[in-house]
């Protein structure tokens, strides 16, 4: 019996995966957005994105997650797993947006400088020159993000998602075992996060550019 | 009487309360090498990059080739295809081995197929003496190799003009020979050149019009055998027995230290 | 960037669609919406045994699971469970995500503001258990602050009695807690506390089971009346509901569901 409970728990990861995959990346396209034009918009585009930025790391995951499912129910019907998860990434994007504008910075001015001196437009500069070294150098905070929402999408539960936490409580609550169904919970995310920072310092190395041999 | 290529016509810039220059005009004619001497913060780099339209004048014109690149709606990135600029701190991308550093401009802005642009590219580098470096990354070449790779990349672009904004004053000094070598060159093969520099004897043996400024307008301009031996103005002597006696110091003591 | 833009749209087509297939069917009520559409979406907290839980394989099983499955069986319709943590059902319900739900609900007026319920399916009681030869007298409820009083962790029963150690009158070195019901009946048995407090239905069973003890006093005490949450001012609904319940209770079918899941 036993077994069968953990195996039910462990049906919950791949919902949990889902819910990060679907999260990151859109959490990743709004930031990497904003970042762009909180560095090269003007004035104006840069205090929206830096409002944005302050207003959705106010918000706790949860009370948007309520607001997406159940208070913009009446204008768009998401199912709990959309609701949570694009809550999630909407959340994530502003934290993704700083961790991008850092990256955006520490490319420094002098990069775009001589992009745009060879004649590339801003967007070409961007594309071709700022944004491939960027991202390399956001791949290390980007991992810590990504296994933050990967914690977070337990959040998802409450929408009745049922990823791991949510199983783990059912288990509990029919075993009369928490620490069995909560500490294989426990297991599961570990695994799921130490994977996830592994994968990418191993794409963080790869990337690395070469210096003096 | 050759045609002139560049020209600033009572260029004007201002930062806050700050005038940068004030009214400068400069003729580059085809074929020219002009060097700009002058004391520090006088805005001899604001000018080279108002040239090229990466930072904006704030009053008077700018015309390559006669026409009025300043005017309002003209296609700056365009501009800059034509006017090739060498950094200070090379500015090579980082990503990018030698010879991408090079190619780049010719795939992403000029649209070259990729084989027509790696020969073109390795022509450049074989112009700074750096094809065997083709593939190496900024990050594991000498700053005199960068800035090499810096002026064959900008070479590429086939401009009409090459900035140079202190080309050299960011290298070693043992490093130094090697990229004035290379603009030597450019200026025998009558490159047209406008080059910001504090190198006396480069500015000595290659220009063919040496321009003093100082604060902001320029003080005096002439060939460099009427600059270094018969300045007219007080100034251009002052700076220049200042800057001759600094940097024999700085030779000396470099001698002695090695 | 205009990657992202493709991305950015896709994004927002996906989410059209999956609104498109939510949108119910238009329908003079709630009730006609349901029958037309063939399915009852109802809501649950399956972590609260033996109400709603999951078994080894992840199926819900329960009291309410089976009454409302029976109850879905008569109104015509295919039942779909929807689980949520309990604190999100109300919302859930009041904003249409689900067309009912039951978790073991207990009417309170603060509840009726925002939703209806149906009848009372269902009354649980509460028991203090003493041993035969138990000395001391259980008059009124709160008498039992007097004693050392055993009770299972997390159940209704445990809130009762702490809002009695939190006022005071019952001390809380006094007040033990189970993971198990029948852990607490057998220590009361060895004498080591003095009453019991628990669901009158299982109380019942133990102590025949046990034997040697006895129901001191019982009353709806902790809980109460469970009902069903349905929209609020969904009239049609709850009539149709609370006829299956009247039908329910008069063949029998939840005493019989009550000795299922209470009495072991």
């Amino acid at each position: 019996m036993f077994s069968n409970f953990v195996s039910y728990i462990i049906q919950g990861t791949a919902i949990t995966v889902a819910v990060t995959l679907v999260a990151l990346p859109f959490g990743l396209v709004i930031g990497l957005l904003m970042a762009l034009l909180h560095t090269y918009g003007g004035k104006a585009i840069n205090r929206l994105a830096a409002a944005y930025s302050l207003l959705m790391r106010g918000v706790p995951p949860i009370v948007l997650l309520f607001i997406l499912y159940f208070i913009l129910s009446g204008e768009i019907n998401l199912s709990p797993f959309w609701a949570g998860s694009l809550s999630l990434g909407i959340v994530s994007s502003a934290y993704q947006m700083e961790i991008l504008r850092g990256a955006l910075l520490a490319v420094g001015g002098g990069q775009m400088t001589a992009a745009r001196a060879v004649g590339m437009s801003r967007l070409q500069a961007i594309r071709y020159i700022v944004l491939p070294q960027a991202l390399r150098i956001a791949i290390p905070p980007w991992s810590n993000e990504a296994s933050i929402v990967l914690k977070d999408s337990s959040l998802v539960y409450a929408l009745g998602v049922p990823e791991i936490l949510r199983r783990a409580q059912q288990l509990s609550a029919t075993t009369q075992q928490p620490f069995l169904a909560f500490g294989t919970a426990a297991l599961i995310y570990f695994v799921l996060v130490f994977a996830t920072n592994r994968g990418l310092d191993y794409l963080s190395e790869r990337t690395k550019l070469p210096t003096h041999p | 009487m050759p045609e002139t290529i560049l020209e600033a016509r009572n260029l004007t810039k201002v930062y806050g309360q700050n005038t940068i220059f004030k009214n400068i005009n400069l003729k580059v004619k085809e074929g020219e090498a002009i060097v700009v001497i002058g004391p520090s913060g006088t805005g001899k780099s604001t000018l080279l990059r108002c040239m090229n339209l990466l930072t904006r004048a704030d009053g008077g014109q700018i015309l390559l080739d006669g026409e009025d690149i300043t005017a309002k709606g003209y296609n700056e990135d365009k501009v800059r295809q034509h006017i090739g600029m060498v950094f200070q701190n090379f500015l090579l991308f980082n990503h990018l081995t030698a010879l991408d550093n090079v190619m780049i401009g010719l795939t992403r802005v000029k649209k070259m197929p990729r084989e027509q642009a790696v020969k073109k590219a390795m022509e450049e580098l074989r112009r700074v003496g750096l094809l065997d470096r083709a593939d190496h990354y900024p990050g594991q070449l000498s700053g005199g190799q960068q800035q090499r790779v810096a002026i064959a990349r900008a070479l590429a672009m086939d401009p009409r003009v090459m900035l140079f904004d202190e080309p050299t004053s960011a290298l070693d000094p043992e490093l130094i020979g090697e990229v004035l070598g290379v603009m030597e060159k450019l200026a025998r093969d009558r490159m047209t050149m406008l080059v910001v520099t504090h190198e006396m004897g480069f500015a000595r043996e290659v220009a063919d019009r040496i321009v003093f400024m100082e604060k902001g307008s320029i003080v005096e301009e002439g060939s460099p055998d009427d600059l270094f031996y018969h300045p007219k103005n007080d100034r251009t002597r002052e700076f220049l027995w200042k800057i001759t006696e600094l940097y024999g110091k700085k030779e000396k003591d470099k001698g002695g230290a090695a | 960037m205009k990657r992202i833009l493709v991305v950015v749209s896709l994004l927002v087509v996906a989410s059209l669609v999956l609104t498109a297939c939510g949108g119910a069917p238009k329908a003079a009520n709630h009730l006609e919406a349901i029958k037309q559409a063939g399915v009852i979406k109802v809501g649950t907290s399956a972590d609260y045994p033996p109400f709603e839980s999951v078994d080894a394989n992840g199926n819900k099983v329960g009291f309410d699971i089976e009454l409302m499955t029976e109850i879905a069986k008569r109104l015509g319709v295919k039942l779909e469970w929807v689980d949520m943590p309990f604190d999100s059902l109300i919302a859930a319900v009041q904003e249409g995500k689900i067309d009912a739900s039951i978790s073991a609900f207990n009417y309170s007026e603060e509840r009726d503001q925002t939703i209806d319920f149906s009848d009372a399916y269902y009354t649980s009681e509460d028991a203090f258990t003493v041993a035969d030869g138990f000395a001391g007298t259980i008059a009124k409820p709160e008498d039992v602050a007097a004693y050392k009083v055993g009770v299972q962790t997390g159940t209704t029963q445990d809130t009762w009695l702490t809002d009695l150690v939190n006022a005071g009158t019952l001390p809380e070195a006094n007040l033990f807690r189970y993971d198990r019901a029948d852990q607490a009946m057998a220590d009361l048995k060895n004498g080591r506390i003095e009453v019991v407090m628990s669901d009158k239905v299982p109380a019942e069973a133990l102590a025949k089971q046990l034997g040697g003890l006895k129901i001191a006093y019982s009353g709806v005490l902790s809980s109460g009346p469970m009902n069903i949450v349905i929209p609020n001012g969904d009239v049609e609904l709850q009539k149709a509901i609370n006829e299956i319940i009247k039908q329910l209770q008069d063949e029998g079918f939840i005493d019989q569901l009550a000795v299922k899941y209470f009495a072991e």
